[in-house]
């Protein structure tokens, strides 16, 4: 099929050269958000839980416990509280421990950071 | 979430060493199967296109493999629906061992769905999960980190990630 | 697609002399939908009547129960010719009501859906499919309404079996990066004699779920209930829910919307090529179409932030606006990726020897089944609910629907890519006209009644629609979702059932582009 052949090779190569380099198209993909802990009121928090369909957020105390492994991306506790959330730009997620992906957000009361004793996870 | 104690035959159990043996067997050439236990199609669409130019997974010695004999690893999606438990463990049963299961996509990690009458809510309590990997669906990119993860040809990066963000936005 | 006000006058006499032969029950008309009160002792009639009226077909046909109220059947009518949907309800005291199916084909199996949920079924002996429930001893599942008083009389219709036919049980779990389905094959040894399709495996109980919920969270769901192709059900269901709630999305949102939906069908239609081509070995066509696919792909990222257009459609607008700049500069590459590539297809004998006179589905048949979509116009039937029913940002385009006649693999292929020439020229035009995020002001207040409302919109499959019910909280009484997969499945049996071998099996699936999750929902 000389078409074929012609156009293939005109075509070029596209294959990505990941991870031996970084690829540029990740830069459009949806990314699990990061919390910005000194915004983060409980008041916020709860917001942030309620709003969240995939429930990868849940309050323990003064800590938000974010199951990465649960979000979907969706953006939803972005719009909800644009100051105490951005995009992570993490897509490199996989883990071999499902713990692993249970991160926790200390919350903050008045402006300071409460001291809960509660570290992310190993 | 599933406790680890629950996940059995698989690598996490096995010594360092045997971890590295494996890892050189599959690091070279490993064979996937994968299993749709009620996802919604596009985890799946992410999953064709590793075969697909752009990604070519071949490059990295992975292949897919329909045949469950041949197959080396399990790339589960959905939130394990009740009603196919048995067609899930057989599917995982007919694999001989060594083998790895590869959690894919938010729904077999336990988000999306709670448990409840229809569905577990996630895979972990049906199979064994060597990788879990998140995403909605998760991109093909994600996909082949995961899987290099999973032969040991990548280092896992999550935990150390925070999500946590202090001081001035970005 | 949200209802465009329409005056009744300019309606024609056929469709008046259809509703007033309707008229002696109560009526109701909210613009393009029409509701009708029709008592169950006068269905069977009505449903004559509806049958024979020309351009009506059967798009639906579902109940609702609340445990103080009884069984409610309703049927969802697409008048095409007189851009109108006609809804029946019929309210159903007893255990049987009219075998609706005899005179409305389209209609058989959601009276087998209605009576796993509602207990309800047809009168006469004809044995139902299971459609929800497992075949498995013991397991039992929530019910929209209340459990029959047994399990489905006959797991499956009997088919004719002639010669030496045997039955070839295949799936659920099959080849590699293809949702799980089971086939009951029957064969007698290369051809297929019959095949029908179970689904009970995949099914998650949406409807279910959503109860109870409100719309915006239940859209999280919709959306992931068929995610190969999201937009269209999911502005179906917004469509519905902002019926019920009185909102009027802003233009600019409808458009966002509409762009979305149409990149939507291009990249399922990019997918598709791509399938065909490994259908039938082509393993360089193949390539090339992922190639294009991963372009409209990365283009969707781009545009909307998702590459399967995940959180574009809100209640009341869209969340996001496309970047228009990102779609003009890359849009022209990426369709131009997958029109190099269906040319070279097109000229490629070897590929086009497969797709002819395969997976033949008449005419006939898509009318009687009441199939949509590509799947439909290729047997050369027109129907296209952004013509049929055209809504807010279509109204003003006049897309142009593509048919094709032969009804095989290569009639549907070739209405794909004239679809997806088409789609880009919408793209632009609305683009042209402006696009970006929006939703309506507050929610209207809910009157006393509680409201309801019917949503649809074209799909890359065909028409999506949805209806859904909300209480005077706004939360879901019962929400109903009829994406394109649940009516076109039905017309795969008979497309492998003409003159096929197994080998062609996988040919016709990808032209007709379908989900199991989409159905099994």
């Amino acid at each position: 099929m000389p078409l074929w052949f012609v156009r293939g090779l005109r075509r070029g190569v596209v294959t990505t050269r990941y991870p031996a380099r970084p690829d540029d198209s990740a830069a459009l993909l949806p990314t699990p958000p990061s919390f910005r802990a000194e915004a983060l009121t409980v008041a916020l928090a709860d917001r942030l839980v309620a709003v969240c369909p995939s429930r990868a957020l849940t309050r323990r105390r003064e800590v938000l416990v974010y199951d990465v492994g649960a979000c979907t991306a969706c953006g939803r506790c972005r719009a909800e509280v644009p100051a105490a959330v951005t995009d992570s730009g993490q897509f490199e997620l996989a883990a071999t421990v499902r713990a692993r992906l249970i991160k926790h957000v200390p919350l903050t009361h008045d402006g300071r950071h409460l001291e809960t004793g509660e570290k992310d996870s190993p | 979430m599933t406790a680890e104690a629950g996940t059995s035959l698989g690598v996490k159990e096995t010594s360092e060493a045997l971890r590295e043996a494996l890892a050189r067997q599959f690091g070279r050439s490993l064979h996937i199967r994968t299993l749709d236990t009620g996802s919604c199609a596009a985890c799946e669409q992410e999953i064709r296109l590793l075969a697909a130019p752009h990604y070519d997974l071949h490059r990295l010695g992975f292949f897919f493999t329909p045949a469950p004999r041949h197959a080396d690893l399990l790339m589960v999606t959905g939130p394990m629906i009740r009603a196919f438990d048995l067609a899930a463990r057989k599917t995982y049963e007919a694999m001989p061992g060594p083998k790895l299961v590869v959690a894919t996509g938010a729904c077999a990690l336990g988000g999306v769905y709670q448990p409840d009458a229809f569905t577990r809510g996630g895979i972990g309590e049906t199979l064994p999960v060597d990788v879990w990997i998140p995403g909605c669906p998760p991109s093909p990119l994600a996909l082949l980190q995961g899987l290099l993860v999973a032969v040991g040809r990548l280092a896992e990066k999550v935990q150390e990630l925070s999500f946590t963000e202090n001081g001035t936005p970005r | 697609m949200t209802a465009v006000q329409r005056d009744q006058t300019g309606r024609d006499p056929g469709l008046a002399g259809l509703l007033a032969g309707l008229g002696q029950y109560g009526r109701a008309a909210d613009g393009p939908v029409i509701t009708a009160d029709v008592p169950v002792t006068r269905l069977e009639e009505a449903v004559r009547r509806i049958a024979a009226h020309p351009g009506a077909r059967l798009a639906d046909m579902f109940a609702s129960a609340t445990s103080h109220d009884p069984v409610v059947l309703r049927l969802v009518w697409g008048l095409d010719a007189d851009h109108a949907y006609l809804i029946t309800e019929s309210v159903i005291d007893a255990e049987r009501y009219p075998p609706l199916s005899d005179i409305a084909p389209a209609a058989f199996h959601e009276e087998c859906e209605i009576y796993e949920q509602f207990g309800i079924r047809p009168a006469g002996a004809k044995p139902l499919n299971r459609v929800a429930l497992p075949p498995i001893p013991g397991f039992d599942l929530p019910r929209l309404g209340h459990a029959p008083a047994g399990p489905p009389v006959g797991v499956h219709a009997p088919h004719v079996v002639g010669g030496h036919a045997f039955e070839f049980p295949f799936g659920p779990v099959r080849q590699v990066g293809v949702e799980s389905l089971y086939y009951g094959l029957v064969t007698s040894g290369e051809e297929v004699v019959d095949l029908y399709l179970f689904t009970w495996h995949k099914h998650r109980g949406m409807e279910w779920r959503l109860q109870g919920r409100t719309p915006r969270d239940a859209l999280f769901h919709v959306e992931r209930t068929e995610g190969l192709g999201a937009v269209g059900p999911a502005w179906a269901f917004a469509a519905a829910a902002e019926t019920a709630l009185g909102l009027d999305p802003p233009a600019q949102a409808e458009r966002a919307r509409a762009v979305a939906l149409e990149l939507d069908r291009l990249y399922n239609h990019a997918a598709a090529t791509a399938a065909l081509c490994q259908s039938t070995g082509l393993v360089i066509g193949q390539a090339a179409a992922e190639i294009a696919l991963e372009r409209l792909l990365r283009l969707n990222a781009a545009a909307f932030g998702h590459r399967y257009l995940f959180g574009v459609v809100d209640i009341g607008g869209a969340a996001v606006g496309p970047d228009a700049a990102a779609l003009r500069r890359d849009l022209p590459g990426a369709y131009g990726e997958l029109r190099r590539a269906a040319d070279a297809l097109l000229t490629t004998n070897s590929f086009l020897d497969r797709l002819e006179a395969t997976g033949i589905l008449s005419q006939e048949a898509a009318r009687r089944l009441g199939l949509v979509g590509p799947v439909a116009r290729g047997t050369g039937l027109p129907v296209d609910a952004r013509a049929d029913h055209p809504a807010v940002p279509y109204a003003a385009l006049a897309p142009i629907v593509a048919t094709a006649d032969g009804g095989d693999v290569l009639a549907r292929f070739r209405v794909l890519l004239a679809e997806a020439a088409e789609s880009v020229r919408l793209i632009e035009e609305m683009l042209e006209a402006g696009t970006g995020p929006g939703r309506a002001g507050p929610p209207g207040h809910p009157s006393a009644a509680p409201a309801s409302g019917l949503g649809w919109a074209e799909s890359c499959r065909g028409e999506a629609l949805a209806w859904v019910a909300l209480d005077d909280r706004g939360r879901i009484t019962r929400a109903r979702l009829r994406p394109a997969s649940v009516r076109n499945w039905r017309g795969f049996d008979d497309a492998c059932r003409s003159q096929n071998v197994f080998t062609d099996i996988p040919i016709i699936e990808a032209s007709f582009w379908l989900t199991v999750a989409g159905t099994a929902r």
